[in-house]
């Protein structure tokens, strides 16, 4: 037999009613579940079931966010390396990413788990996997320079006001990972802003080596006055190599266009993200920087002339895209409302970009803007399509 | 009329790929020494028992009937002395066994000739086929119960096949039989005032459809494209086409004996089939059979379950029970009470069936998996993955109709077409939650009906 099912074999007398720790059952289930699927049959409808379940269909999630992690850690150490002005070897800069990221991801889940916990005992419902997905995102989208206390804080913020005060996840009506993040950037905008967060010193440093910018991309296009600012974006060390593979001081991960499409390619692919809403937030970007592209000359901005596929690569825009939107729970549920959604989300994050100077990047805000509207996009298809039934009421 | 119509085709649904599809050869079984008429998985039937324990009755004899609707009758698929009136919670009548005789009794009911057809009445062939005990095998869309016979339908269907697996093949159960079937049209279509459309799916189409005088119309496409309640969605043109009456083509054979021959038909074929079952085939047995007569010695090794009426659509039903009226399909599949492997779900899955493509099994086309009842993962809320949308083959939104039904919505739940709702099962299948999407739909079918009637 498994050694960890004798220890859960072993331990059962423990939770089960009348033991020692009865009020923690739920708990007790829920990490057994994850190791053993328990052996429920049907009871009611068809007598067979789909292997599908939604802790498969999250971890998938989590298997395409992996690869974001892995290029995290480099880039976090690769960007301290440079600002630092130290030699740039791969173990060192990997053991400065690890040193930077885990604590994140540790303090991130262990809160969050918690919090779910609390909920799922209080409550006597099972912990929803949607959890591990938040907890995988949210240290993502973080500045690596995060102190822990604030990530502490702002998952709490996510799950709870996000998700659970709305029954937990699948009543959500926000992204909770993006209510976290947004939490923190209005709540601590020192540590989360600026150009300075982005890149992790090393120890006994306080400013970077003079050739390092430390500027995101987005800094610089809003601080671009006059000119190209693919040119300014070349004079700051980032060309299109750079941007596409998200080698910028930028969130942790969050920055890889290339490792997006994969990872959205790979969503798609099995069935977890919705093409609808990726091909919509492509369109609205596109159409809408076109259009701005149309209006540049006369008024003379270089925002406004930025190629639309640059708006693309930089700042969160594919990870917003392939990770966020396509969060099946806070975006509409019709097939047409879907790609709505995803078309205002473009359009309202490159108008965020090019015209509010408060926000650099606006994503995320977009995206939690979009969700509150959902259920309104979907009410409207709805509303079209039960007009076209042929009623069955008698 | 005839192949002017091209065929229908399904794109959404789902097939199961199960294996262990029973062969088409037949064979007979030894005649049992019990058989029942068995009422507990009758839906929308209160039965009122005509006979009581030690009773002897004969092939024909009524057992019970519906309190509410007198019309509804069961009479006996046997001869011999009522051996046991089983009853289940509150009482409820589970079935009515008959010990066998050696020389059954036969009750003797008015025989109907071709030529006496052409000029009896419609409410004398309807008062022959209530006063035989067949009425209940006509039925009636939207809610599936028994057709009312003072109602005139807008279409009346023959479906020949039926895609929950595993069902009888029509090429069976129809060989030698197809002028009955004709005959059984003709009376359908004086009961109906309509002609009847008959429908067979393509692969199952090979051989039919050279009888003059049926008219025919081909399916294709996944499981439910057999449905009569799906074709009507799908060729409706108004409100007042939504009440239509179907029979299941074997069923409508049993009609035409009846009024034939003047005595109750008592022959069924029925298959036997899925991932536990031995032997799977087609078998010729009586009427009301005891399940054991077709899956003793026919199962394999382990926990089985024995799904009466097809896995999607049938009911679980203890050993010990009978064929029902409308059973013609006994499914055997593994229970799957165990726990799964060490961190099963991580796993790529080939083996793994699923609707999704979470697992390479989506991606083995030709494979049959020996689908289990286990419900393979918790309880959770709708994460809005749509499948049940882009499954459900009326184009109803389950998951949105199912959030209307838990918040009282009545009117809501209606317009969004709950009474086009087939019954299929497909997105209880396939909800990743494991929403009992499909209980609740029923459920409020069956509260609406109640009002209704």
């Amino acid at each position: 037999m498994n050694p960890v099912k004798r220890l859960f074999d072993s331990q059962r007398h423990r939770f089960s009613k009348g033991g020692r720790f009865e009020a923690f059952y739920v708990l007790f289930e829920n990490l057994e579940s994850v190791f053993f699927a328990p052996a429920t049959v049907t009871s009611a409808g068809p007598h067979v079931r789909d292997n599908l379940d939604v802790k498969r269909f999250m971890f998938l999630v989590i298997v395409a966010l992996l690869p974001h992690y892995a290029f995290g850690m480099f880039n976090v150490g690769y960007q301290s390396h440079l600002a630092s002005g130290l030699p740039l070897d791969f173990w060192p800069m990997i053991g400065v990413g690890l040193q930077a990221v885990v604590p994140m991801v540790v303090v991130t889940y262990a809160v969050g788990y918690f919090w779910e916990a609390l909920f799922a005992t209080v409550r006597k419902h099972e912990i929803s996997e949607g959890l591990f997905v938040t907890c995988a995102l949210f240290p993502l989208t973080l500045p690596p320079t995060q102190p822990l206390w604030q990530v502490a804080l702002g998952i709490s913020f996510g799950v709870v006001i996000g998700k659970e005060i709305f029954g937990g996840t699948g009543r959500n009506f926000l992204n909770p990972a993006l209510t976290g993040r947004a939490f923190l950037y209005f709540a601590y905008p020192a540590q989360t802003s600026g150009d300075a967060v982005w890149t992790l010193l090393a120890s006994g440093r306080t400013a970077p080596v003079d050739a390092f910018t430390g500027a995101t991309p987005l800094a610089i296009a809003r601080a671009t006055e006059s000119g190209s600012i693919v040119q300014a974006w070349a004079d700051a060390g980032y060309g299109l190599t750079q941007l596409f593979f998200g080698l910028y001081p930028d969130a942790i991960g969050a920055s890889c266009t290339v490792l997006c499409i994969v990872g959205a390619l790979f969503l798609i692919t099995v069935g977890v993200a919705d093409f609808r809403i990726i091909c919509g937030d492509l369109l609205g970007f596109l159409a809408t920087a076109a259009l701005l592209n149309w209006l540049a000359s006369p008024v003379g901005s270089p925002y406004l002339g930025l190629n639309p596929f640059y708006h693309l690569l930089v700042g969160g825009a594919a990870f917003g895209i392939a990770y966020m939107t396509t969060d099946p729970v806070s975006a509409p549920a019709m097939a047409g409302a879907r790609w709505v959604y995803g078309f205002m989300i473009g359009m309202l994050t490159v108008l965020i970009r090019v015209f509010n100077p408060a926000f650099p990047e606006g994503i995320g805000i977009v995206i939690l803007f979009m969700n509150c509207f959902a259920p309104l996009l979907d009410e409207i298809q709805l509303r079209a399509r039960l007009r076209k039934r042929i009623p069955n009421v008698r | 009329m005839e192949g002017a119509i091209s065929p229908l085709h399904l794109s959404k649904g789902y097939d199961l790929r199960l294996s262990g599809k029973p062969l088409p050869e037949l064979e007979d079984l030894p005649p049992p020494r019990h058989v029942a008429a068995v009422a507990g998985r009758l839906r929308f039937v209160k039965p009122r028992l005509a006979v009581n324990f030690g009773d002897r009755v004969q092939v024909g004899s009524l057992l019970f009937s519906d309190k509410n609707r007198p019309e509804v009758q069961f009479r006996s698929p046997g001869g011999g002395v009522v051996s046991a009136v089983n009853a289940g919670p509150r009482r409820r009548l589970l079935e009515v066994v008959i010990a066998l005789d050696a020389a059954e009794g036969h009750e003797e009911f008015p025989r109907i000739t071709d030529d006496d057809l052409e000029s009896i009445g419609r409410e004398r062939l309807i008062e022959l086929v209530i006063g035989g005990g067949l009425w209940p095998l006509i039925r009636e869309l939207p809610f599936r119960d028994t057709a009312r016979p003072e109602t005139r339908p807008s279409a009346v269907f023959v479906p020949l096949d039926n895609l929950d697996p595993f069902h009888p093949l029509p090429r069976v159960y129809l060989e030698g039989h197809e002028r009955l079937l004709s005959f059984g049209m003709r009376v359908l279509e004086r009961l109906a005032g309509k002609p009847p459309v008959v429908t067979v799916c393509r692969e199952h189409a090979e051989g039919l459809g050279k009888q003059t005088g049926w008219n025919i119309r081909e399916l294709t496409g996944h499981y439910p494209a057999h449905d009569p309640g799906v074709l009507l969605y799908r060729t409706k043109t108004a409100a007042d086409q939504n009440h239509a009456w179907f029979i299941e083509g074997q069923d409508l054979l049993m009609v035409a004996e009846l009024l034939k021959s003047g005595r109750f038909p008592t022959d069924r074929i029925v298959t036997l089939g899925g991932p536990a079952a031995l032997q799977a085939r087609h078998y010729r047995t009586r009427l009301g059979a005891p399940l054991s007569a077709l899956a003793h010695g026919r199962r394999a090794a382990g926990e089985v379950r024995l799904a009466a009426g097809g896995v999607l659509t049938g009911s679980p039903a203890p050993m010990e029970s009978y064929l029902s009226l409308l059973e013609k399909a006994l499914v055997l599949l593994p229970e799957g009470n165990v726990s799964g492997g060490f961190l099963a779900w991580t796993l790529p899955g080939a083996r793994s069936p699923s609707y999704s493509r979470a697992f390479l099994s989506s991606f083995r086309r030709a494979r049959e998996f020996p689908w289990d009842c286990n419900r393979h993962g918790g309880r959770r809320a709708c994460i809005q993955c749509n499948f049940c949308t882009q499954v459900c083959p009326v184009d109803i939104l389950p998951q949105l109709t199912y959030k209307a039904i838990l918040a009282g919505e009545v009117e809501e739940s209606l317009a969004h077409g709950l009474l086009d709702c087939v019954e299929c099962g497909l997105c209880s299948l396939i909800c990743p939650s494991k929403i009992e999407l499909l209980q609740t739909l029923r459920e409020a079918r069956e509260r609406f009906h109640a009002e209704m009637s």
